[in-house]
Parts: C-alpha cells; sequence; structure tokens
C-alpha cells in the first residue's frame, strides 16, 4: 500500500506557503548580497562605499528583497519554535503573532527609512 | 476501516530519532541564531541615517570578528542547505533517502564553506577582496 505523506507543519497554510517562497527568494538574493559584499574588492566599510553601491538600482532591489524576505522569514520561524514550547494555545499563539508582527513591520520601517534616500 | 499507514518525513519535530533529529535539532539553532543576527544586522546598518556608521564598522575590523563572521556563514549554509532539503520533503523529493540527501547537502556547506574561508583568509592577509 502506498504510504500517505503528511507535513508535521501546525502553522497555517499561508504561514507554510509565505516561509516557503521567502526560503527559495533568500537564497538567490542572500548568495548575490554575500558575493557582492564579501568576494568583491570594494574597498573598505564605509557610508561612502555603501551609499556608492547603492546608488545601483539593482543593489537596493536586492536589499529590501531581503529586508522583507528575511524579517518575515525569521520572525515566522521563530514563531514556529516558540509554538512548541510556552505558546501552544490558539490564544497564545495569537498573542505571539500579534507581537511578531509588531516587531516586524517596526524592523521594516527602521530598514526602510535606512535605505530611504536610494528608493525615492 | 483501517487507517493507511502515515509516513512523515523525518524533518521535524515528533521524530526524534537519528540523522532527522540531529538535523532538525541544529535547523533550529542555527535559525535562532540568524533570527538574533538579522534584527542586530538592521539595527546597526541603519545607523548609516546617523554617521555612526563609520566607526561601527571600524570596531569590527579585527581578524577576531572576521572569523565571528565565518561562524555565522556556517548556520547561514547548513539553514539554506537543510532548508533545501526539507522543502524536496515538503514536493515528496527523496523522503526514503532524507539521509543521503542530509550527506549531500553536507557536502554542500563543506563546499561551499572552503570557498568563503579562503575568502576570509585572504581578506585577514591582505585586507582586499578576492575578486578585484
Amino acid at each position: 500500500m502506498k504510504a500517505e505523506v503528511v507535513s508535521t507543519y501546525r502553522g497555517g497554510m499561508w504561514s507554510w506557503l509565505f516561509q516557503r517562497i521567502t526560503a527559495v527568494l533568500l537564497i538567490v538574493c542572500l548568495a548575490i548580497h554575500l558575493v557582492l559584499t564579501h568576494f568583491a574588492n570594494i574597498g573598505e566599510l564605509t557610508t561612502d562605499n555603501v551609499a556608492g553601491r547603492l546608488a545601483h538600482a539593482g543593489f537596493t532591489a536586492v536589499d529590501i528583497i531581503l529586508l522583507a524576505a528575511g524579517i518575515f522569514h525569521a520572525l515566522n520561524g521563530l514563531r514556529m519554535v516558540l509554538m512548541d514550547y510556552w505558546f501552544t494555545s490558539r490564544s497564545r499563539a495569537m498573542g505571539l503573532s500579534i507581537v511578531l508582527w509588531v516587531v516586524g513591520l517596526a524592523a521594516m520601517g527602521y530598514g526602510t527609512w535606512a535605505l530611504w534616500p536610494w528608493i525615492s | 476501516m483501517s487507517r493507511k499507514p502515515i509516513e512523515i518525513a523525518n524533518v521535524g519535530a515528533g521524530l526524534w530519532k537519528a540523522t532527522g533529529m540531529w538535523a532538525w535539532l541544529l535547523f533550529r539553532i542555527s535559525g535562532l541564531i540568524l533570527v538574533f543576527y538579522l534584527l542586530a544586522h538592521i539595527a546597526i546598518i541603519s545607523t548609516g541615517q546617523f554617521d555612526k556608521f563609520d566607526s561601527i564598522m571600524k570596531s569590527f575590523d579585527t581578524p577576531v570578528l572576521v572569523l565571528l563572521d565565518l561562524a555565522l556563514v556556517v548556520a547561514v549554509l547548513y539553514h539554506a542547505l537543510n532548508g533545501v532539503r526539507i522543502i524536496l520533503m515538503d514536493f515528496g523529493v527523496g523522503i526514503k533517502q532524507h539521509k543521503a540527501i542530509f550527506w549531500a547537502a553536507m557536502a554542500v556547506v563543506v563546499i561551499c564553506f572552503a570557498v568563503f574561508a579562503w575568502v576570509a583568509f585572504t581578506f585577514i592577509a591582505t585586507g582586499k577582496g578576492v575578486i578585484s
């Protein structure tokens, strides 16, 4: 008999789907990010050098994708871990989600604010 | 009516045995390290707004910090490659070979780490990147 395959993921359908989508985005964009920041001879890490890099629209785009996908993936992952321990009931999990959304949106706002000179 | 036997990919909590358990545990630990790092990274990089960026980056420019960076690379590579394995399991690919796929993923981790280590030691030795 063919065995049935089930997932142990308990965070909900959208949580699961976006965790996978952001995972793939992060693998691609993080590879670009690490190669450009660590392999290339780009000089010292100074405000001027970083500003020069961000002057390329592609670099800024990768940074924005990393910011959004990274924050979602990190905090949703943290939520999955915490839901295995104290946040096991529906109401605790809901409270946790609200707190993590506030933290995530604040981090997104802070990061976007720093990138704003290149976005606008 | 008897239930069909259920097979679960050994990539998550619940199956506390063998390779899958360690893969899961390290995935969790590396994930938690990366959450902490990401938030710190955003907080520090965003100080570019306040003219503090240069002095903070200068304080990071020591061989010890480059080595810590290399430890971070291990966490990133492990999390990424085991994550690829988990996505394969989600698609039902290679569930029966999950241990072999784990070791194949670890081989990729070692190869990528070797490249990063070469880059890091080139940087410590010469202060330059490897691509000019």
